[in-house]
């Protein structure tokens, strides 16, 4: 019995001391980020944020592999009860979202200025930094290279091309884009023919990424880093910037977007955050890191396997409109998904 | 006196921390804006074509996974809880390594062996490889991961009540009767309960998994929860899509009370001390370690050599203690925290539904079911309604949101052990212990715990490993700068190294098995423990 009692003593005493360590840095000025970008690039960025302004970062990470379930769900049920002060989207739609919703608060940081205006919110309730650009990763077998994302209806590759689950993340962004700038005619026929032509899906874009490095698919639409990241691991795969013909409609760019959060319990620390997000000196981070991130501002130095934004042909759209047209097409792809 | 208002207060504990935060999800399916309506149902109607589908196939996919599971896992726990086979700790540990993880983990894992340049997938010709590939993205693969994943539950549950199987009615079969013939008639029968029980589990959480039919482009109806959430943000409709599986849910439960549930466990009480049969395999014993080696191959060893391989550097590990020293010292400590709170509130509930001792033991029993069975984001979301105000912030804002999620998703766990070990506690000796004037807390602190120290120490280990391997709840409610480490592991999937979340995935398995260990170390045969 004795040796009973010294267990249970043992295992209260070890839960609550580990607890105890765990809270025990209360105190310190802190700011909030619910994070939607990947957290092995982001982690970094808000490690030097705390190491050079001294605010403790307490962070809710999240990412599109988990359909951001975490975060953005958190965001929406807390509305009334603001834990976060901001939120690091992986792409604007999301940050829109929360715009409509009443859930961000306007902020015009001084470092916004050089981001064009296509990539902000016109009254601050987010802007756009470091973006990463929707392309196709190719097999290095796949002869001949794709060259557009209209090759998904070519019947040379009927069941041979994979595309992430158009209900989530910037798979859905995309598509709302296409309807947008082609219209819901042209848009809907493209969508029909991707099923006609044995499109799979996935779950994700690492997925997609994943199974083309693997020879499962010849090719994919994913993001820029998913490419990056699997080059840099000798993945037998190339990266294509897809639709940069005259008469194209161009490379569709997904910038992160920065949100302060509405009724945010340390919003001065959180517009700091906010500011350094946004600076030049973090989207040169982003460019040189494994995400491999395309600056917005002019003049910000990239490595080599990073395209300026002004060297890409970029598809013109509002994000504004894309965050509408998103909503109102997505019974459409559920149903494009089907049982 | 004592007792009732304890069990009472225990229950009504359950209910409330259980039961608040799903009305209050459950409320919010009936209202669209600030008005009264049915307008979410109606939707949910309207696309029954395609829910149906969608519900066929995870019927099939429970189905083929439970059937597979039980028809292996329970010959197996036999086997390994019953006879002489050699190396029966280590066969019992390394078939419990793959639920330890994630399933979507394990997904991952045998995607890079059986996948086109996977390790298996890779050495065969093209035709062949691609076959393969094709059968593991479907019905059979998501089966396939889902069987090895759950497997170990099947062989646990078997042995643990082959444990308690009153010894004297097997020894009265032996004399007129040879061990198979025993073990068909009675040793069986006696833990269908069991059996039947774990055959339940496994239904359930295959039927409410996520992860691998998304992984393994498999489309299951709990996708439709998932979509709500994630493409439509819209909590109701979510909620709204999980009332079919909790239709399913009840009416398996139902079934299970009429099968078996009262009947058997009085059968079995054992008598404290009783030397058990062990089954001597004689000639079979070898053939049979081979047949077993085997499945420990195939099943365990080449998903796991997957993740030993890749994260076999130093650096990965270096790498992995620098991401996620802090991850794991947490997981280790909600998870201890959380297991003994589960193992205290289970023994008290499982004790009022073993006796029955107050008229609501029934709705105990089927609402811990119930929550075991609600994917871990909608419960997450009823926390997040209930405790997120400013004077509950105390909880919400900190670790004990967790703990409070682990006590509702999985105090069916320790609830059913127990409730199922009591059952082989002759009720002769509480009521002599009553005799003398001994208080209920005396009885149950000098009698019914020793007596059933080995089934908490089991109810607390798989409570452990159910808290520590959580992502559903964890993953939506964790206080911010607090995740645990499958939270950890999940974030850095995306485009993490692969070599990291390798290593992370052993370091998660060595952490679950710490205390397997220590329990095993303390209960070695020769230890005064026993």
């Amino acid at each position: 019995m004795k040796r009973q009692l010294t267990l249970v003593a043992l295992l209260a005493i070890a839960g609550t001391g580990s607890l105890g360590l765990l809270t025990s840095c209360a105190k310190q000025q802190t700011v909030v980020v619910y994070v939607s970008h990947d957290q092995v690039f982001s982690e970094p960025i808000l490690k030097d944020f705390e190491r050079e302004t001294g605010i403790k970062v307490r962070v809710v990470y999240d990412t599109e592999e988990t359909k951001s379930t975490g975060a953005m769900n958190r965001l929406i049920a807390e509305k009334n009860n603001s834990q976060a002060d901001v939120y690091w989207a992986n792409e604007p739609i999301r940050a829109e979202v929360l715009r409509q919703k009443g859930i961000s608060a306007p902020y015009i940081s001084p470092n916004a200025a050089g981001i064009p205006d296509t990539f902000r919110e016109p009254n601050g309730h987010w802007t756009g930094f470091a973006a990463r650009a929707r392309v196709l990763i190719v097999h290095k077998d796949t002869n001949p290279r794709p060259s557009s994302v209209v090759a998904y209806t070519d019947p040379r590759w009927r069941g041979k091309t994979v595309i992430a689950n158009p209900l989530f993340g910037t798979t859905t962004t995309q598509i709302a884009a296409l309807f947008v700038l082609w219209g819901d005619k042209r848009a809907n026929t493209f969508m029909r023919n991707l099923h006609n032509n044995a499109i799979k899906v996935s779950s994700s874009n690492g997925d997609s990424a994943d199974l083309v490095a693997r020879g499962e698919f010849a090719f994919s639409l994913v993001d820029s880093d998913d490419v990056v990241n699997r080059m840099k691991r000798n993945q037998p795969v190339e990266m294509v910037y897809p639709d940069q013909g005259n008469d194209e409609v161009g490379c569709f760019i997904v910038p992160n977007a920065v949100v302060l959060v509405a009724g945010s319990p340390h919003p001065e620390a959180g517009k700091m955050l906010i500011d350094y997000l946004l600076s030049k000196e973090t989207e040169k981070k982003l460019a040189f890191s494994d995400a491999a991130q395309i600056p917005l501002h002019a003049s910000v130095a990239t490595p080599p396997y990073v395209k300026s934004i002004e060297s890409i042909r970029v598809m013109k759209v509002n994000y504004a409109q894309v965050a509408a047209k998103l909503q109102a097409i997505q019974p459409l792809l559920k149903n494009w998904i089907g049982p | 006196m004592q007792k009732r208002l304890t069990l009472a207060t225990a229950a009504l504990l359950f209910l409330a921390i259980g039961l608040l935060p799903v009305l209050a999800m459950v409320a919010k399916t009936f209202y669209v804006g600030d008005e009264l309506s049915l307008k979410i149902y109606q939707g949910l109607l309207a696309s029954s074509k395609q829910q149906a589908v969608l519900m066929g196939h995870s019927l099939s996919l429970s189905l083929l996974t439970t059937v597979f599971a039980t028809m292996v896992g329970m010959p197996l726990g036999v086997l390994l809880g019953k006879t002489d086979l050699p190396l029966r700790r280590s066969f019992t540990v390394l078939f419990t390594v793959p639920l330890l993880m994630p399933p979507y983990v394990l997904a991952v894992a045998w995607f890079a062996v059986l996948g086109k340049e996977g390790l298996i997938g890779h050495s065969l010709p093209d035709s062949g490889s691609a076959l393969l590939s094709s059968w593991l993205f479907g019905l059979p693969g998501c089966t396939w991961v889902l069987f090895t994943a759950f497997l170990s539950i099947v062989i646990l549950l078997t042995m643990v009540y082959l444990g308690a199987v009153n010894p004297r009615l097997e020894e009265a079969g032996r004399l007129v009767s040879r061990w198979p013939s025993v073990l068909r008639h009675i040793t069986l029968p006696l833990i269908a309960p069991a059996i039947l029980f774990a055959a339940v589990l496994v239904f359930l959480l295959t039927l409410g998994e996520v992860g691998v039919p998304t992984f393994l482009r498999y489309p299951v109806y709990p996708v439709e929860t998932l979509t709500q959430f994630a493409a439509f943000y819209d909590f109701g409709a979510a909620t709204a899509a999980t009332v079919p599986l909790l239709v399913i849910t009840l009416l398996i439960l139902g079934l299970e009370y009429r099968c078996l549930h009262k009947r058997v466990l009085s059968l079995s009480a054992a008598p404290p001390g009783a030397r058990r049969g062990r089954i001597e395999l004689g000639p079979w014993r070898l053939p049979i370690l081979g047949i077993v080696s085997g499945l420990a191959v195939v099943i365990v060893a080449l998903p796991l050599s997957v993740l030993v391989v890749e994260s076999a550097s130093i650096s990965a590990y270096v790498d992995a203690f620098s991401r996620a020293s802090d991850s794991i010292v947490r997981s280790l400590a909600f998870s201890v925290i959380g297991a003994t709170l589960l193992t205290v509130l289970g023994f008290f509930c499982g004790y009022l539904i073993h006796g029955r001792a107050l008229s609501l033991w029934r709705g105990v029993d089927v609402l811990g079911l119930f929550l075991f069975t609600l994917p871990g984001t909608v419960i997450g979301i009823g926390l997040i309604g209930l405790w997120n105000t400013p004077i509950t912030n105390v909880i919400y804002g900190t670790s004990a949101i967790i703990i409070l999620g682990y006590l509702v998703q999985y105090t069916a766990l320790p609830m059913r052990i127990t409730a199922a070990i009591l059952g082989h506690i002759p009720r002769s000796l509480e009521q002599a212990a009553e005799l003398t004037g001994a208080s209920w807390f005396m009885i149950l602190w000098h009698i019914v715990v020793p007596l059933a120290k080995r089934g908490l120490i089991a109810a607390w280990l798989i409570s452990y490993i159910f808290c520590l391997r959580d992502l559903g709840i964890s993953m939506v409610v964790y206080p911010p700068g607090s995740d645990t480490l499958p939270v950890r592991i999940f974030t850095l999937m995306a485009n993490g190294a692969p070599s990291l979340i390798a290593a992370l995935c052993v370091i998660l398995i060595v952490v679950t098995l710490l205390p397997l260990a220590i329990f095993g170390f303390w209960l070695r045969p020769g230890s005064n423990a026993r």
